[in-house]
């Protein structure tokens, strides 16, 4: 499910790019989180998590990924 | 990744206040790519993504598994872009065999016409046949040269590809359905390739509309260089619109509609518009008509040593929408330019051209530049800054820098 691989979640999506072969860093999940791409909804901007949530998010997926 | 400094075009900003319906000075945008800018360009242990496992690792830089650039130096010495190297850029997942099942028995729904029809691709086939060369080209090709934040692959040159399309006009398809009808402004296509997702339409379908008048140029394309239209370019079918960006060539093509309104899926109404940086919204120009571009191919640091001497300066021309009627070269950064002569044949208008200046170096350092002329528009210096990357055409980003020895 997903729109993500993220093998520590056990995401197999496949909308956007494979977390486990990108291995973003925080800051990077925290901006895209954030501010949104694409299809990617804006989470932070259009206010459908807190800046909390976003950085707990971040944090989880910048440290599980390709793990 | 460096990034150059911050040179603002100033001449070209008022492009960025007007409406859509200036979109074709500037032209838009390449989807958005899910990526960071921080993708390793070059790295090697990086492999190729399976759905494309067939193409050229070598020819590639990998920024993500869904955004793949082709190196500078292999677009092609002979016009067309193999298919093993032409970039990849996908909004949505590529569609699966599976998915797609019989390919002649793919459909497409045509509206906004006299007599609305649903053709499968094996009567396309009866309707019409032909080839055209276009460049295909990411609206964000050349993102990575600017200086701001630009979220999305970072593209640098390769997000372009020169490409022989075949397939049917839309022109015969349009009279097969007895003609467009009155009031009709857009050309929409919408792509299918969202349905397997279970996203919401509107935010995830590629739909893009183009003016009405681009349907005598396009086609509904089923092969790619000779080849049938792979899965991860759109296949079985997809909408080229030549002299258009890369998003509006929308690929798993199901629905060809002429409309009055411009599509209100995410992707055209917000997506891909050219804004001033940190502005956004749907009242700033969409990415359209492609400017008039031109880079060198070689040498550059891909294409090894360069000994003093007699050196070919290799590149390609591309005019958009217009032919590319010349193009300079200059080998000290822009201060003196010299008319380089188009070499090979000519496959029309919305294709490049390859060009070639001889000339004679001897040891040091060079910044080698090319600058477009299409007859009424010539290549600016400058980027227009936007905030998304798009649309990127200024020489001086594009120089390349070798060492004579």
């Amino acid at each position: 499910a997903g729109c993500h691989v993220l093998k520590a979640a056990g995401a197999e999506g496949n909308v956007g790019p494979s977390l486990d072969s990108l291995k973003p860093t925080e800051a990077e999940v925290q901006d895209m989180v954030f501010y949104g791409l694409g299809v990617m909804p804006a989470y932070g901007e259009d206010e459908m998590l807190t800046k909390e949530q976003v950085d707990i998010v971040s944090f989880y997926v910048a440290n599980s990924a390709g793990k | 990744m460096k990034k150059s400094k911050v040179r603002v075009n100033s001449s070209r900003r008022n492009f960025l206040t007007g409406s859509a319906s200036v979109a074709g000075l500037a032209a838009t945008a390449a989807i958005v790519p899910i990526t960071f800018a921080t993708a390793n360009h070059k790295d090697g242990s990086k492999g190729l993504p399976n759905f494309i496992n067939w193409k050229n690792r070598d020819a590639l830089i990998i920024h993500s598994d869904k955004g793949i650039e082709t190196h500078r130096s292999a677009i092609g010495e002979s016009i067309v872009t193999p298919n093993a190297n032409v970039y990849i850029r996908n909004n949505m997942p590529t569609m699966t065999d599976a998915q797609i099942g019989n390919r002649k028995n793919w459909k497409i729904s045509v509206s906004g016409v006299k007599n609305p029809k649903t053709f499968t691709l094996a009567q396309l086939q009866k309707l019409g046949h032909t080839t055209i060369a276009t460049i295909l080209q990411c609206s964000g090709n050349g993102r990575g040269f600017f200086a701001h934040k630009v979220r999305g692959s970072q593209w640098k040159t390769g997000a372009a590809a020169c490409v022989l399309w075949t397939g049917v006009p839309v022109k015969a398809v349009v009279d097969a359905c007895g003609g467009i009808s009155s009031g009709a402004v857009f050309m929409t296509s919408s792509g299918v390739d969202h349905a397997p997702t279970g996203l919401d339409p509107k935010k995830a379908m590629v739909e893009r509309s183009v003016p009405k008048k681009a349907y005598k140029d396009a086609i509904l394309a089923w092969e790619m260089n000779g080849d049938p239209l792979p899965n991860s370019h759109g296949g079985p079918l997809r909408t080229i619109t030549p002299g258009y960006f890369g998003i509006n060539n929308v690929k798993h093509v199901g629905k060809l509609a002429f409309t009055e309104t411009e599509s209100d899926v995410k992707y055209m109404k917000s997506s891909y518009r050219i804004s001033p940086i940190g502005k956004k919204g749907s009242q700033y120009p969409t990415c359209w008509e492609m400017p008039v571009k031109s880079w060198i191919t070689r040498p550059t640091d891909e294409t090894g040593t360069v000994k003093a001497g007699k050196v070919q300066i290799v590149g390609v021309a591309m005019g958009g929408t217009k032919k590319a009627r010349s193009v300079k070269v200059s080998v000290d950064g822009g201060n003196s330019w010299k008319k380089a002569k188009f070499i090979g044949p000519d496959l029309g208008k919305f294709a490049w051209r390859q060009f070639a200046l001889e000339t004679t170096l001897s040891a040091g350092t060079y910044t080698l530049s090319s600058k477009a002329s299409n007859g009424s528009n010539t290549q600016p210096e400058l980027r227009m800054e936007n905030r998304r990357g798009y649309a990127h055409n200024g020489w001086k980003d594009h120089s390349v820098k070798i060492s004579v020895v």
